[in-house]
């Protein structure tokens, strides 16, 4: 199933920067190990045959096409990261007229960490067959379900099918039942204020201001940030904890109206601290004027 | 230390409103706790959230965002945004636990000096009772 979307986009790219409607296509190449992909951006018709789609297609790519504004384009998008692309064209920060998107339906991407976890040692394949997952392990091979091993966020998905194409590779998923999105922000709410200020302390206590979740997020376009203290900074250097505490709370609430949960944030966190509940906070709450 | 804890509030008035409040609160000499410093500001409307995060960053126990009653914003409508502003920024303070009441959003005109007296009276003695705002993992 993967494989053959993996052709037809292989063919597809190919197709489209040959005939030159578009001067770049934008999609995933293998990564250093065979459960990461890297964004991956083809200029020529031969570049194309590195494109990969496999289970695994987890970063966001409307961050990537920011890095090339001005330029016809074409992309791979999974539903998530559609719904990034469609904010970013209402906020003026990319020109539909010079996208071509390539939607691909998604049932989910599978959590590399959750694998590498089945797994055990280091993966050496990894392979689809239908709705299983195939990991090889030296000359071991072992089938695991995708339902299980799917991402948090995947869990809550709405959008299987992307709301925005030019063309739709794969067919549309049926419509799973979803989980309770807001369930995590209703769970810390029940606590009371000196209980969240306990979990926050905590958590927030192991951020070491490095950005990265500023970085990758797609949404956060500005050129000059307000939030971000310059490295030689005494408060980036101490962690000062009322430092951290403004930044996560300003971070959150300049992306009002703006997150769309792809959960990059909390993806790259190196510390794993829950982001997305902050993201899920706002989104309940509903943005100001 | 606990009996001795003066606690710093930061005050953003209003141009036209509450800080002319504020004024004649000192002008009829009324008396009122000196734990707040205040920034003039154009509109309550101007108040990014970001102000009052960087305040609490900075030391400060609680912030008063004060501006023109409902309908007398001197921007026509400066005050409802501020509203909106400080409302939802309250609910996300108080998401990380920080007590709502550290951050006071008060309509006060430019005549009612004693009604800016008691409005930080009273912050001043409910800030008082909450204590130091520590975000440090205890």
């Amino acid at each position: 199933m993967a494989t053959q979307i993996e052709d037809q986009l292989r063919a597809r790219a190919r197709a489209l920067l040959a005939e030159g409607t578009v001067e770049l296509f934008v999609g995933y190449r293998q990564g250093s190990n065979p459960l990461r992909v890297a964004p991956f951006v083809a200029r020529t018709p031969a570049e194309a045959e590195r494109l990969v789609w496999n289970a695994v297609c987890v970063p966001n790519l409307a961050g990537t096409l920011l890095k090339h504004v001005g330029k016809r384009v074409g992309v791979a998008l999974k539903g998530c990261d559609v719904r990034s692309v469609v904010q970013l064209i209402s906020q003026r920060q990319l020109e539909r007229g010079r996208l071509h998107i390539v939607g691909v339906a998604c049932r989910g991407m599978a959590d590399p960490e959750q694998l590498a976890a089945v797994a055990g040692e280091s993966v050496d394949d990894l392979a689809q067959d239908g709705n299983e997952l195939l990991l090889s392990v030296g000359a071991e091979l072992s089938r695991h379900p995708q339902d299980g091993l799917l991402l948090a966020k995947c869990a809550t998905c709405t959008s299987q099918t992307p709301e925005l194409y030019d063309e739709l590779l794969g067919e549309a998923a049926p419509a799973a039942p979803v989980a309770d999105r807001l369930a995590g922000v209703r769970a810390l709410e029940s606590l009371d204020a000196p209980g969240r200020l306990a979990f926050w302390s905590e958590q927030l206590s192991k951020c070491t201001l490095c950005y990265a979740c500023q970085t990758v997020c797609p949404l956060c376009y500005c050129k000059q940030c307000p939030l971000t203290l310059s490295r030689d900074d005494p408060r980036r250097q101490t962690r000062e904890p009322a430092s951290v505490f403004s930044y996560h709370i300003m971070r959150a609430y300049h992306l009002a109206g703006r997150c769309t949960g792809c959960d990059e944030c909390e993806r790259v966190c190196p510390e794993n601290i829950p982001l997305s509940l902050i993201c899920r906070k706002i989104e309940q709450d509903g943005s100001p004027r | 230390m606990e009996a001795t804890f003066e606690p710093k509030i930061l005050g953003m008035l209003c141009s036209w409103c509450a800080y002319a409040g504020a004024d004649t609160a000192g002008v009829s000499r009324t008396q009122y706790p000196p734990n707040i410093r205040i920034v003039r500001v154009m509109c309550s409307g101007r108040i990014d959230p970001l102000f009052i995060a960087r305040a609490f960053e900075s030391g400060a126990d609680g912030v008063l965002v004060a501006g023109c009653h409902s309908g007398d914003c001197h921007y026509i409508s400066g005050n409802e945004y501020a509203k909106d502003r400080i409302t939802s920024f309250g609910g996300m303070l108080d998401f990380f636990g920080i007590d709502q009441r550290r951050l006071k959003l008060a309509w006060v005109s430019a005549s009612e000096g004693t009604r800016f007296a008691a409005v930080v009276a009273e912050m001043t003695e409910e800030l008082r009772a909450l204590g130091p705002l520590k975000l440090k993992v205890q």
